[in-house]
């Protein structure tokens, strides 16, 4: 299981190789650092300055590492943070390493705006759709709630107010 | 299967905590050109945010997801016969880093054991 976050504030840095690269470093770190990914860096490091990886040498490198693994899941969370050519890019890419590799499963969550950009690199998908949980949002208030450090400040009937508008109103985001 | 998992196996109690461990344990045994290659690879240090979201939320919430039927097929498929990509969507502001948060660690528990059988 690898993963990655992406964030607007950080989208310089989010680009396709470096996210690619966050995933091939979990990866890397999880059984010792394979053979091929310490030859490319050797071969990098002969050259002025020592060169980062290109985004095509490291969907190779995914290749190989994920072909090498029983199962690998990867997870992204809020893709639609990345630029919309950093998010193609790494889509793509995507799409290639899993063409080699059955046993890999991917794990996206976004806006659902991003929909017709996973259709067009992945195809069909699987999809669930996410709003709070009634039982989730209920057992968050009443953990603060029972935070409060002024409790007796609170009749009972604004804590029953509470615990019944506000699960209702967010249900409807 | 390789060191790293052997020593994470001593604390199999939690895997919450093992999977951030494993990660500090393995940059200290993987020497001075290991860390430069991971350094290398990418600057972005995913597992960082994962804690801090791990801090933050509460105990199973998002734990839904993982029951839904789409959740199951995706997870348990060991062949090609379902499709690799889940798509969680949502409006901002409705847990999807929660949901995402949770499945991951239930994926650790399995990529744990699957690497450890």
């Amino acid at each position: 299981m690898v993963g990655l976050y992406c964030d607007f504030l950080a989208q310089h840095e989010q680009s396709t190789a470096n996210m690619l690269g966050a995933i091939l470093k979990q990866l890397a770190n999880r059984g010792g650092i394979p053979e091929h990914i310490k030859e490319a860096f050797q071969e990098a490091k002969k050259e002025f300055g020592g060169r980062g990886l290109r985004v095509p040498d490291m969907v190779e490198i995914l290749k190989k590492s994920t072909a090498s693994l029983p199962r690998v899941f990867i997870c992204i969370d809020a893709l639609d943070e990345c630029t919309a050519k950093h998010r193609r890019d790494l889509l793509e890419s995507l799409r290639e390493i899993l063409r080699m590799s059955p046993n890999l499963r991917i794990f996206l969550t976004g806006r659902s705006h991003i929909d017709d950009e996973i259709a067009k690199s992945f195809g069909k998908t699987l999809r669930i759709p996410l709003s709070p949980a009634h039982a989730d949002i209920k057992r968050y208030l009443e953990m603060r709630l029972g935070g409060d450090t002024d409790p007796y400040a609170m009749g009972d009937e604004l804590r029953a107010d509470i615990m019944r508008i506000i699960p209702e109103k967010i249900s409807d985001m | 299967m390789s060191s790293g998992y052997q020593q994470a196996g001593g604390y199999a109690n939690s895997f919450n905590n093992n999977s951030f461990n494993n990660i500090v344990n393995f940059n200290t045994e993987i020497g001075d050109e290991g860390r430069q290659i991971l350094q290398w690879l990418s600057p972005l240090e995913p597992h960082q945010r994962h804690q801090g979201v791990r801090i933050d939320r509460l105990d199973s919430v998002g734990n839904w997801v993982l029951e839904t039927s789409e959740f199951r097929k995706w997870h348990d498929a060991e062949d090609g016969s379902v499709e690799p990509v889940l798509f969680c969507y949502g409006n901002p502001g409705v847990g999807k880093t929660y949901v995402r948060y949770e499945a991951s660690c239930l994926e650790e528990g399995n990529a744990w054991i699957t690497n450890h059988l």
